[in-house]
């Protein structure tokens, strides 16, 4: 045989090398989530209702390591819609500062992404999942505090707990801590969010910081105190588009509204506790909530 | 090498149609001064003329494929044919193929060589064959001047003979102007018409072969004694 | 094997990060041989340079490959997408072994063959494609070998960052706590590798000159 030319050899190895197509999907939609309960929940929410109202293949792509993978995972093409919430994106990807009221926040977050991101938001999905400062339901009881301007003048006497994001965020411990006057004893121990409440309940901390619609809130009978100054931004939950996939695909609007509004901060809490609290399979729980929903049969 | 003074005081005439041989040993710089004929080496005083004209005035790289170039270890690309070896000024020179190919056979036959081996390759080649094919590829584009660094010097003593008597036996045909570089004294006085003697970056003396043998110059006279008897016999021997 | 029936059920899944990978280690390959390459020749040609370009390529590969990642993010274009950033990460490090290779490459050419095609009159253009490059590709590719073995190797730790590719079920099956989600990337990151040294080391051979 004769020996390959090796200018042209070259030439090859650096065509095949190039030799990726880029991102399409054809008919598949990619729904992605983070990798947490509550996300991965709604994730499958979306997947499950785009399946039962379109011919249309979902891929799911759950567990992405947070805020910054699933967002450039939306520009880059890979995921088609994911859901997150609209103080993370106000603050965390937008970088502006946390404020305005639920409509102000979604409607900023809305044109933000669509001018800079080619991104949309689909209607709000009902909940409001903001920080929740928790003490155990007996404290509360004991002291008679609802909110947390009362809560300060206890602080000292308590040991806090937060989630890493939490201490770190620009809307997170220090504003916190600034606006409420709280002055806790020790530095508070950063610790897993998913142990936080079990933490608070066993006394290893009497203050912590977890989310309005953790699951054991109620199953472990914690208070949680009332935002009066709202310090905290609205986090409402929504399902960012791109809009390339809603050129593509036009009824993906309609069906995405469909959901709109109609998760309680209750309802979700339920879920969530039925993933993580009754080890229950997320996609019976999320099947199970679209049918009492009657948006599948 | 920077800051060594290699050649000095030189100054020398080659005719037309002769063979010239740079006699010396090593160090000698004869092989720099062969050197500079093609530019590869660059003179920092003295000026240098073909036909006349001063070397600067000459496009280097049409310099260069005016003047076949063999050198002692050959230098054949190993993953060129003979064929497109010997062919490749041509080839660069824009001549046709069929030009070429004709051009090809006619030296290898030329140089004493079959016309099958034009599609092998050198590593397939002895050392003799390689030896002549750098010849051909020397001659393709029928240059006036050849220029040869001890070119038979890692041949083994039977084929430089025969290479040798095929040296003369091209030049009687081709009068081609050849100047020679080489340590050996027998080859110098069996291949050269003037043998130039060099020590020490300097040109000792010009001479004829048989004016060399009979020499009382102290160098030439040297070299006469290191090389004992029976010079005169190479000296004659000429095609034999 | 559990880890069989998975990948087969996610098999679009499985192709389109592989297509993702391939196109972080493809393209920042390519781009490093365009640069690479260029800059051995030089530096092969000119040895005065040698030492500090080869030192300055060595140090970049001395950087461990997250923190390199963690170093480009805050950069303001290259930063803004996790794939732009990761594939410039990914040039730099294949950098070095294709420097020098192609540096190794041009001077293991035998310098007879230099002197002999500089005296036939060759013009430096002609001696670099028609007798340095084709003497020496043979050994400028096993340094473009290394860069892509390392390559493929290094963008597993691109997902990390969110540029995607089998990396990305390597970190998803750790949330999990799923190996058949660790495996469905770890087994085919794997087998690009391999398949990335077969396939270019047997151009390699094949290019060998005699």
């Amino acid at each position: 045989m004769r020996q390959l030319h090796p200018t042209l050899a070259l030439a090859l190895l650096c065509c095949f090398s190039l030799l990726s197509c880029s991102q399409s999907h054809g008919d598949r939609i990619v729904v992605g989530s983070k990798n947490f309960t509550e996300s991965f929940i709604l994730g499958e929410l979306i997947a499950q209702q785009i399946e039962a109202h379109t011919p249309l293949k979902v891929e799911r792509r759950f567990y992405l390591a947070g805020t910054y993978i699933c967002q450039q995972a939306m520009l880059a093409g890979r995921l088609d819609i994911y859901p997150e919430y609209t103080g993370t994106a106000l603050t965390a990807i937008l970088k502006q500062d946390a404020a305005g009221d639920k409509p102000a926040v979604y409607d900023r977050v809305k044109r933000e992404y669509e001018q800079r991101f080619g991104l949309t938001l689909a209607p709000a999905l009902g909940f409001n999942n903001t920080f929740a400062m928790e003490i155990r339901g007996e404290e509360a009881r004991r002291l008679e505090i609802k909110t947390l301007t009362e809560a300060a003048q206890f602080s000292p006497k308590w040991r806090a707990g937060f989630g890493y994001e939490f201490m770190e965020r620009p809307d997170g411990y220090r504003g916190l801590v600034a606006t409420y006057g709280l002055n806790f004893a020790e530095q508070p121990r950063i610790m897993d969010l998913g142990l936080l409440a079990r933490a608070l309940k066993d006394h290893q901390i009497d203050f912590a910081g977890g989310n309005a619609t953790d699951g054991l809130v109620p199953a472990l009978d914690l208070a949680v105190l009332e935002d009066d100054r709202h310090y905290f931004p609205p986090y409402e939950a929504v399902p960012v588009v791109r809009q390339e996939t809603l050129h593509q695909h036009p009824e993906l609007a309609n069906i995405l509204a469909q959901l709109a509004g109609k998760i309680s901060d209750a309802e979700m809490q339920q879920m969530n506790y039925a993933v993580d609290g009754k080890h229950e399979d997320a996609r019976d729980v999320v099947h199970q909530f679209l049918k009492t929903k009657n948006l599948v049969q | 090498m920077a800051g060594t003074q290699v050649l000095s005081g030189f100054n020398l005439q080659v005719t037309s149609g002769e063979t010239l041989v740079l006699l010396g040993r090593s160090g000698s710089g004869k092989t720099t001064t062969l050197k500079l004929i093609n530019r590869l080496v660059s003179p920092t005083s003295g000026e240098i003329r073909i036909d006349g004209k001063p070397h600067q005035q000459f496009d280097v790289i049409r310099l260069r494929r005016g003047i076949g170039y063999v050198i002692q270890e050959i230098g054949l690309f190993p993953h060129f044919t003979v064929a497109r070896n010997i062919g490749l000024v041509p080839k660069i020179e824009g001549w046709p193929e069929d030009r070429i190919q004709a051009r090809v056979q006619e030296l290898l036959q030329l140089v004493g060589l079959e016309g099958t081996l034009a599609s092998r390759y050198p590593h397939q080649l002895s050392g003799g064959q390689r030896q002549r094919v750098g010849v051909a590829r020397a001659l393709a584009a029928n240059p006036e001047i050849l220029l040869m660094d001890e070119p038979f010097g890692a041949l083994d003593p039977l084929t430089r003979d025969e290479v040798q008597r095929e040296f003369l036996l091209l030049q009687r045909q081709l009068h081609k102007t050849v100047v020679f570089v080489t340590h050996d004294l027998q080859e110098a006085l069996r291949l050269g018409s003037r043998i130039a003697l060099m020590e020490a970056g300097k040109l000792v003396t010009v001479l004829d072969p048989q004016e060399f043998l009979k020499s009382t110059d102290p160098w030439a006279s040297a070299y006469v004694r290191a090389f004992g008897p029976g010079l005169e016999a190479a000296t004659n021997r000429g095609t034999q | 094997m559990n880890v069989g029936r998975f990948i087969l059920q996610n098999h679009t899944q499985v192709v389109d990060l592989t297509l993702e990978h391939l196109w972080l280690v493809g393209v920042s390959t390519f781009l490093a041989m365009l640069i690479g390459i260029p800059l051995g020749i030089l530096i092969a040609h000119r040895n005065r340079v040698s030492k500090p370009v080869l030192a300055g390529a060595n140090i970049i590969q001395t950087i461990p490959g997250l923190a390199l990642f963690g170093f480009l993010l805050p950069v303001p274009w290259l930063g803004a997408r996790a794939d732009r950033l990761a594939i410039l990460a990914l040039t730099l490090y294949a950098l070095l072994p294709i420097i020098r290779s192609t540096y190794e490459g041009i001077r293991g050419v035998d310098p007879a063959v230099i002197e002999a095609g500089k005296g036939m009159g060759l013009t430096e253009s002609q001696l670099l494609f028609q007798v340095e490059l084709p003497l020496a590709v043979s050994v400028i590719l096993s340094g473009v070998r290394v860069a892509a073995v390392i390559s493929v190797g290094l963008a597993t730790i691109a997902a990390a960052i969110g540029a995607g590719g089998l990396g990305e079920f390597i970190f998803r099956g750790l949330a999990m706590v799923d190996n058949r989600v660790i495996l469905a990337g770890a087994i085919p990151a794997a087998i690009l590798a391999l398949l990335a040294d077969f396939g270019v080391g047997w151009l390699e051979r094949r290019l060998q000159p005699r």
